[in-house]
């Protein structure tokens, strides 16, 4: 434990979260409940994002898309290997997390 | 519907019929669609009204054009609400409109996914959604009352979409290395169509409606063109379309039962690559639309929760289609 008194914003997310779904959710019935499930799961994204920082945006996208289109990376095992964990480092934090589906 | 607008509908409506009942059931941002209970010649009817919103998107279909394929379908035995009336005189409501048989059923793709019963079973249902894409492939330009659709280009439907899915990019002015990556890979393996037929082009769970007995009818033909009969199948088996659920053909049920059904009542060997190729082409669809929603959040021109949330299902699109390329 550090020093600080203050929750930081993945605490507050995730304790504000859990209040929203426990507290306030069952209490609600249709588009109110729809509402509150989408805010509960956008606080889920946003606790995600506090607690991993944000993914590195790929580097020189607009050049790397022209020389994509090129067909520059063709066959390129380097660029796919690449691609993929740019994909698995976003899902990390757009994704719910394996197994809570339909939460 | 304001009285003024209500009463020229009456009077617009043949003779012998009346209205009894009349409300909202759905108004999306495109399309509203109301509920119409009237009598004809004393015997109750359930009806659909269909019309533009008012704000109407330019590229959305004109309703002549979406009365005149649901009349081509209801023709070829595709499960299509009948279409009955259609009024292009905007001196009545003030919007084009046309009116429709009101079938019953359930549409919402959570609750289809999750039942093991409804449309007849899993693969009852996926059975029947073969047969439906049979019906709607066996209609070709060939065929008269759809000339208003483009003419399909005699390059391999593959290069088009691409060429189309770049366009659609370019505009956004957002780079995207792994749509790119999925792009040019379509465009390396690209083949010519094998056959030119009317496709649906957003057949998918939610968008057709079911009961305990089977399907009710196959929605929602605003995206419908000439195209190569895969590019359905594709569409209605890609990942991103299966609401969660294991089962491979849009989350109802098994690929071996779609192919089996769709064979058998179309006469056309399924080829699985092809399908393979257009379930890339879909997930790569479904994520420039989803790029494009999400960027009427973050412009600021429609703040909007759901939207916003749109934009976080890209990644785990990307994540598909480097999983299919990989």
């Amino acid at each position: 434990m550090s020093g600080i008194a203050e929750p930081g914003p993945a605490d507050l997310l995730k304790i504000a979260r859990a209040t929203l779904l426990q507290d306030i959710v069952p209490h609600l019935t249709g588009d109110a409940r729809f509402k509150a499930l989408m805010i509960a799961n956008a606080m889920a994204i946003a606790g995600r994002a506090a607690q991993y920082g944000d993914v590195d945006d790929f580097e020189n996208a607009a050049e790397i898309c022209a020389d994509i289109r090129a067909g520059r990376y063709d066959d390129n095992d380097e660029m796919v290997e690449r691609l993929l964990a740019y994909c698995q480092d976003r899902c990390a934090i757009s994704s719910k997390p394996a197994g809570k589906v339909g939460e | 519907m304001d009285e003024p607008r209500r009463s020229a509908l009456a009077a617009w409506l043949p003779d012998g019929v009346s209205i009894v009942a009349m409300s909202l059931m759905s108004g999306g941002a495109i399309q509203q669609n109301w509920k119409l209970d009237v009598l004809v010649d004393g015997t109750p009817q359930a009806w659909v009204l269909r019309t533009d919103s008012a704000a109407t998107l330019s590229h959305s279909r004109p309703r002549a054009e979406e009365f005149a394929l649901l009349a081509v379908t209801h023709k070829a035995g595709v499960t299509v609400p009948e279409p009955l009336m259609l009024c292009t005189d905007l001196s009545v409501i003030g919007t084009a409109f046309f009116i429709m048989r009101r079938v019953e059923g359930v549409a919402a793709a959570h609750r289809i996914v999750r039942s093991d019963t409804l449309g007849g079973g899993r693969d009852k249902l996926v059975e029947a959604l073969g047969r439906e894409l049979a019906r709607i492939h066996a209609i070709t330009p060939a065929h008269g009352g759809l000339d208003f659709l483009a003419r399909h280009p005699a390059t391999a439907p593959g290069l088009r979409f691409v060429a189309d899915m770049r366009a659609h990019l370019d505009h956004g002015r957002t780079h995207h290395p792994v749509l790119e990556f999925g792009l040019r890979h379509l465009e390396r393996t690209a083949q010519p169509a094998v056959d030119i037929v009317l496709c649906h082009n957003d057949f998918r769970t939610g968008n057709y409606m079911v009961d305990e007995h089977g399907i009710t009818g196959v929605l929602d033909w605003e995206f419908a063109g000439w195209g190569d009969p895969h590019e359905d199948l594709g569409w209605l088996c890609a990942k991103c379309w299966r609401f969660g659920s294991p089962h491979e053909v849009g989350g109802v049920g098994s690929r071996a039962a779609l192919y089996a059904a769709y064979q058998a009542a179309s006469g056309r060997v399924v080829d699985d690559a092809r399908v393979r190729y257009w379930e890339i082409a879909a997930t790569i669809r479904w994520a420039v639309i989803a790029i494009s929603q999400a960027k009427r959040h973050i412009s600021g021109t429609e703040p909007s929760l759901e939207l916003a949330l749109t934009g976080h299902i890209v990644p785990e699109l990307e994540l598909d289609i480097m999983r299919a390329l990989a």
